[in-house]
């Protein structure tokens, strides 16, 4: 980049310094920094060889305030005024660069001085915005000195307009304002059409929330907007111009301004530009806050005077314009587009981009992704190349959902799409649009059907309101969609919307009608089934629209528990009404409250700063205390019905099935086959997770109601579900869970000394002898793995887990992986066995190889990959593996019952039916393994079906947002108590030393206290009592 | 002149004219809201668009699209049908009450609609615009205008006071397919409710009742009246006119 060379003050200047003063780092003080600077500069007597000089936006906008140092190329990064004085000397004065400034890598976290190295920067081709952020926007000889007005020159001396024209033709530039039409066409169709005189209008009305790519063009370099339209003045042959700059921009606008005084007193402007002969001058027009007035004839509309409305076209501004003249409307990025194309010519230009959609593109890419900011890219570049290569991913580790492309009315492409290169066919193909160059990414967090009323409400409010599809059916989308997100969905809504969305594209008078229903029509199309899950069954996967969802905590809850009103209740410490409202819904809060996986806290809102409510031990500790006093007899059921039910299997499935229906009136027998109940409970889950005398209180008291468990009774030998309905049963629940595990698929593991993960846990619960050797490895990554280890490690054995990825993606919960750790097992992340090692077909070890992460895919990890040359063996005498496991349905034999080829039993999934009549089936039987509250909940909306069928009544299920069951006031909390309860945060669950926990299956886990329960409860926030206010109209 | 083809059938008419003044020249009947032959085509109330096969595929406005060689468009396919199904739905919804929209609607084929009411029950106006319009391009006023936008948007007077520059000629209230718009006359006096604005009306020189107001001598520019008829009411005028053709024709 040329030093400018200034006559005033002599050639000694050695470096610059480059602060950026655009709108973004000017919002964060950049101007304090560039004063401080300055004084530090002069203050150490360096202002003869450093020039301080502000520029426009230098783009990685995530990172500003930006200041660059040249001619090194060095640039700094989130720099504040504290760092001036470390600037100056370290860098300026004594050569040494700041390396804590320099840019950092947010994957690989290193740090890159010079900005050519960065990826954001490397991966571009800035061409459009050439030099913005590498000169002063506010001085012309530094646009003359990078070779500025150099074009116009050539076009006004060297070539005629018609010439102009074709060169711009044949670069086969396209309006980058969004409609992308031929502008060498467009220019013909002006200089053909009669009439004098004739306009160029420069489109700087730009709308997009988020975008400003055109803002900073005109912030940073507006004379490469200028040159652009005095080219193509000449072009056309008219004498007047009009810079339409939204009124939002007052710093666009002053650098407008300053640019076309410069260029008049150089002569660039007004009469006889430079000797040329040719004549033209342009005015500012001013903005009044309408994003319709993007639109070209709205634009025109509103130079005029008039309302700025659109009008049909034809005829086209082109031959009908401004005041009925011939005018030629063209975006800031067109106009700055047109200088190179004339300098380099149109085949240069013609070379980079696609078939049909030459040269490059700026893009605002913004929302969910590391490195936010203008990125100019050739047409052709993949979205994946984009979000990724140059964004740097998605931010928190969190999964890529969908990008919006072209501004509130483009469309939302999913993540299937990733890979499609980006031009104005493409994306009109998946249902977007190129528009001015938005590019929103979204993340898992995001609610397609929030995003869509979203956006519609934007171009509902900025609709001029002429035509009829636009103006009143946006209005009737925008009621449809609040309704969908408020929970009062129904059937025909989604029609309804459609079909007005394809109305309104079709039928309106603009593009704004044209494009608004493009977020409707791609959400729809792509995320239908959330649209699904509002309307039918009222739920927010996503977990977004408040008129859904009340607490997060309770919506996420397969049980659906009251968790504010209980956790309200505790603060109150109202403990046993606490326990009133969770046992409403589950009939194992001792069990769950140790083991369950808490969903709700992975949605707490309270972890967004990494301290979600410990709602699983506040239940825990009611229960325990209820277990303590006894557990509260539960009044018999008012009715009783005749019929009885069977249900196969005592897990988790099968016990609340019989806890609902019991409550209903039935007589209920479960028929387990193992000789305890409990199923996993029993079997699975270790001792020291889960004290079987826990398990077994909250059994027993289910068993009180009037449940029958028969142990050792195998369904399928000695009974079969014939012999089941012969005896009278009238219905049969199928829930005897996914117990077989599935092996590795690595040659030779059929030998001894290898061990499945579920035999190994079961036969220890057992008090069974295990044949364990010393040197104990385990493979896989899931809760069963992290069982079977700490229970190997509690048996005396050397053990470690290996394990493909890292500990970030690890299944396994968190605590557990911890609490292994803690203990002393060994894990071995990013590895893989790739077989067995035996001998006289004994287990010897294994071989495995090492892996490394290679690229994102679409859920956001790295997938992982074999390092070739990586393989290593570990020496043991026992391999334990726990990789996957599935339902055992060898009983099911000549049943009729339909089955999966995963072999799970296929149900309908809201009613849980079998296709065999009076047979229903639920949990890991149906769903391959998942968690146990997850299965209890199939129990229980089993047993609702079950009591529906025995009645007569229709299994159809009624479907209802998340609301308490019932609003607890809060606690009064003074402003010390809160005080305190902030510092003191989420309380650490009080365990069982390491030291204590060697050779023996105490329970780790000791629960909360009373006051540690109370000042707990009274740190949530409540959000159901946002719902609170619209439950008392 | 060009040759069109409408519905498979060729017409010839001058260039410049729309495809709509084509249609009609054929006998065609192509359903309008918002045109007027008196004013520039709107294109807001969308129930003119057509099928366009040649030059380019879409959907247009038949009142603005200008006749060009070779054009051919087909008024009656089920996309045009669909469009303006929905259209006539949601002027069913925005205006419940109006019995013009409602025979339009089943006169085309829409018995009821889909969408809901936002509005009032009472609602006549649909924003076709031809009040304004008239009140700008013909009578040259500009009394009357669109204020806000998109839900917002309705027809009002400046800042929503009494006008200044109405002349009370109600040429609006003529124009207004619905009739949302309220001029009455009581006494001496001009009730032009929807524009709050009232006006003081004179006496006819003849006849001696009240008809018109004043201000409305301003359209001496644009209508070709005998200056002494400015001061006479149309009846009176008629009657006028007529004593003088009679007395005209006498000296033939």
């Amino acid at each position: 980049m040329p030093l400018r060379k200034d006559a005033t003050v002599g050639s000694n200047i050695r470096q610059a310094v480059l602060v950026c003063q655009s709108t973004g780092c000017i919002s964060s003080k950049s101007p304090l920094i560039k004063a401080a600077l300055e004084e530090e500069v002069a203050a150490l007597r360096l202002a003869e060889s450093v020039q301080i000089k502000p520029t426009g936006c230098q783009g990685l906008c995530e990172h500003g305030p930006n200041v660059t140092i040249e001619p090194e190329g060095i640039l700094y990064t989130h720099v504040k005024v504290e760092d001036v004085l470390e600037i100056v000397r370290s860098h300026l004065r004594d050569g040494r660069p700041v390396e804590r400034l320099f840019y950092r890598d947010a994957a690989t976290g290193e740090r890159i001085p010079y900005y050519r190295d960065i990826p954001f920067y490397r991966k571009q081709e800035r061409l459009i915005l050439r030099h913005c952020g590498h000169i002063n926007p506010e001085e012309i000889d530094d646009y003359l000195a990078v070779g500025g007005y150099q074009a116009l020159r050539k076009a006004l001396f060297e070539m005629m307009p018609q010439q102009v024209v074709e060169d711009v033709k044949r670069s086969g530039l396209r309006g980058r304002g969004g409609a992308g039409f031929p502008t060498g066409r467009k220019w013909q169709y002006c200089r053909d059409a009669p009439g004098a005189p004739k306009y160029v209008i420069c489109n700087g009305d730009e709308g997009d929330p988020g975008a400003y790519m055109d803002r900073t063009i005109l912030e940073a370099n507006p004379h490469s907007v200028l040159e652009g339209m005095i080219i193509g003045a000449y072009a056309i042959g008219a004498s007047e111009g009009y810079f339409y700059v939204r009124d939002e921009y007052p710093l666009a606008v002053e650098r407008v301004r300053r640019a076309i005084a410069q260029a008049k007193e150089r002569g660039f402007l007004g009469e006889d530009i430079l000797g040329s002969g040719f004549d033209f001058q342009v005015a500012i027009v001013r903005g009044a806050g309408a994003f319709v007035c993007g639109e070209e004839t709205a634009l025109l509309a509103s130079i005029e005077g008039q309302l700025g409305e659109p009008r049909p076209r034809p005829p086209f501004p082109a031959t009908s314009g401004l005041w009925g003249k011939p005018t030629v409307i063209n975006n800031v990025k067109t106009w700055a587009s047109v200088p190179p194309i004339i300098t380099h010519g149109a085949d240069w230009y013609a070379r980079m981009g696609t078939e049909r959609s030459k040269g490059t593109v700026v893009f605002s890419l913004v929302g969910k992704v590391n490195n936010t900011g203008l990125v100019e890219v050739p047409l052709g570049i993949t979205l994946r190349e984009m979000i990724y290569g140059i964004g740097g991913g998605i931010p928190n580790g969190k999964a890529f959902k969908a990008v919006q492309t072209g501004g509130p009315s483009g469309g939302c492409i999913p993540a299937s799409m990733l890979d499609l290169p980006i031009d104005y066919e493409t994306l009109t193909k998946a249902g977007s649009i190129m528009g001015s160059g938005g590019m929103v990414v979204m993340d898992e967090d995001a609610c397609m059907v929030d995003v869509a009323r979203y956006f519609i409400s934007f171009t509902m409010d900025e609709s001029c309101g002429k035509c009829i599809p636009c103006r009143e059916g946006i209005q009737e989308m925008h009621k449809i969609l609040t309704d969908i997100t408020a929970g009062r969905g129904k059937e025909g809504d989604l029609e309804r919307l459609e079909e007005l969305a394809y109305v309104v594209k079709d039928g309106s008078l603009c593009a704004l009608g044209g494009t608004a229903p493009n977020p409707v029509l791609t959400t729809i199309r792509y995320f239908r089934d959330e649209y699904e899950a509002h309307i039918k069954y009222k739920r927010c996967p996503a977990v977004v629209c408040r008129g859904i969802v009340s607490s997060a905590c309770q919506h996420v809850c397969p049980l659906d528990q009251d968790v504010p009103a209980y956790i309200g209740l505790i603060a109150r410490g109202q403990f046993d009404e606490a326990m009133d409202v969770i046992r409403q819904k589950n009939p194992l809060p001792g069990v769950l409250g140790r083991i369950c996986h808490h969903p709700c806290e992975a949605e707490c809102p309270l972890g967004e700063g990494g301290q979600p409510i410990a709602i699983q031990a506040l239940k825990r500790f009611v229960a325990d205390y209820e277990l303590r006093k006894g557990i509260k007899p539960i009044p018999p059921p008012e009715k009783v019905y005749a019929e009885k039910v069977a249900i196969i299997g005592s897990g988790p499935a099968g016990l609340t099935a019989a806890y609902f229906l019991a409550q209903r009136g039935y007589d209920v027998t479960i028929f387990e086959a193992l000789p305890v109940a409990g199923g996993m409970l029993a079997v699975g889950l270790p001792e020291y997770r889960l004290p079987k005398d826990i398990l077994n209180l909250e059994i027993e008291a289910i068993k009180r109601l009037g449940v029958t468990i028969k142990t050792n009774t195998p369904v399928g030998q000695d009974i079969t579900l014939k012999d089941l309905r012969d005896q009278g049963y009238e219905a049969i629940f199928i829930a005897i869970g996914a117990h077989k595990g599935l092996k590795m698929g690595i040659p030779d593991e059929d030998v001894a000394g290898v061990l499945d993960a579920m035999s190994f846990l079961r036969d220890v619960n057992w008090g069974r002898q295990v044949e364990l050797g010393n040197k104990v490895a385990v493979i896989g990554g899931g809760n069963v793995a992290i069982d079977a280890a700490r229970v190997a490690k509690r048996l005396g054995c050397e053990v470690q887990v290996i394990y493909r990825r890292t500990r970030a993606e690890m299944p396994a919960f968190k605590e557990e992986i911890e609490g292994a750790i803690e203990e002393g097992v060994d894990i071995r992340f990013l590895a893989a066995p790739v077989r067995v090692l035996s001998s006289d077909a004994r287990l010897k070890g294994i071989e495995c190889t090492r892996m490394e992460l290679g690229e994102f895919d679409e859920t956001g990890r790295r997938r992982p990959i074999p390092i070739k040359g990586s393989e290593f063996t570990v020496d043991l005498d026992t391999l334990i593996y726990a990789i996957r496991q599935e339902p055992d349905l060898s009983f099911l034999l000549g049943d009729g019952i339909e089955v999966s080829a995963q072999n799970t039993i296929i149900v309908d999934p809201e009613t849980f039916a079998t296709n065999v009549e009076g047979i229903f089936a639920g949990g890991d039987t149906v769903s391959g393994p998942a968690t146990v509250v997850e299965a209890m909940a199939a129990g229980k909306t089993a047993a609702e079906s079950i009591h529906r069928y025995l009645r007569g009544e229709s299994l159809q299920r009624e479907h209802k947002v998340t609301r308490p069951a019932v609003y607890v006031e809060p606690v009064e909390l003074s402003a010390e108590e809160v005080d305190q309860i902030l510092e003191l945060g989420r309380p650490a669950m009080p365990s069982l030393p390491v030291v204590k926990r060697r050779d023996n299956f105490k329970e780790v886990h000791l629960g909360f206290t009373a006051e540690m329960a109370v000042r707990e409860a009274k740190r949530c926030v409540r959000c159901d009592l946002e719902s609170l206010e619209e439950a008392r109209e | 002149m060009v040759t069109l083809t409408i519905n498979d059938q060729e017409i010839q008419i001058q260039e410049g004219l729309t495809i709509l003044q084509a249609a009609r020249e054929m006998g065609l009947e192509i359903p309008t809201l918002c045109y007027h032959e008196a004013l520039a085509p709107y294109g807001a109330c969308r129930l003119c668009l057509v099928e366009m096969e040649k030059p380019r595929p879409g959907l247009v406005t038949s009142c603005s699209y200008p006749a060009e060689e070779g054009l051919v468009v087909r008024t009656d396919t089920d996309w045009v049908k669909r469009v303006r199904k929905v259209v006539l739905e949601l002027l069913l919804a925005r205006c419940p009450s109006s019995k013009v929209i409602r025979d339009l609607a089943q006169s085309l084929g829409v018995e009821e609609t889909r969408f809901t009411r936002a509005g009032a029950e009472e609602e006549l106006c649909f924003l076709c615009g031809l009040c304004v319009r008239v009140c700008r391009e013909v009578i040259g006023r500009n009394a009357i205008s669109f204020i806000h936008r998109g839900p917002d948007r309705r027809v009002e007077t400046p800042f929503q006071v009494a006008s200044e520059d109405c002349i009370g000629c109600g040429a609006c209230a003529a124009v207004c397919p619905t009739g949302a718009i309220e001029i009455e006359d009581v006494g001496d006096t001009r009730y032009l409710r929807t524009w709050h604005t009232t006006l003081k009306l004179i006496k006819c020189e003849v006849c001696e009742r009240y008809f018109a107001p004043q201000e409305m001598e301003l359209l001496k520019e644009r209508v070709l009246v005998d200056e002494e008829m400015w001061k006479v009411c149309p009846d009176c005028r008629r009657k006028l006119a007529g004593q003088r053709l009679v007395a005209a024709s006498r000296f033939f």
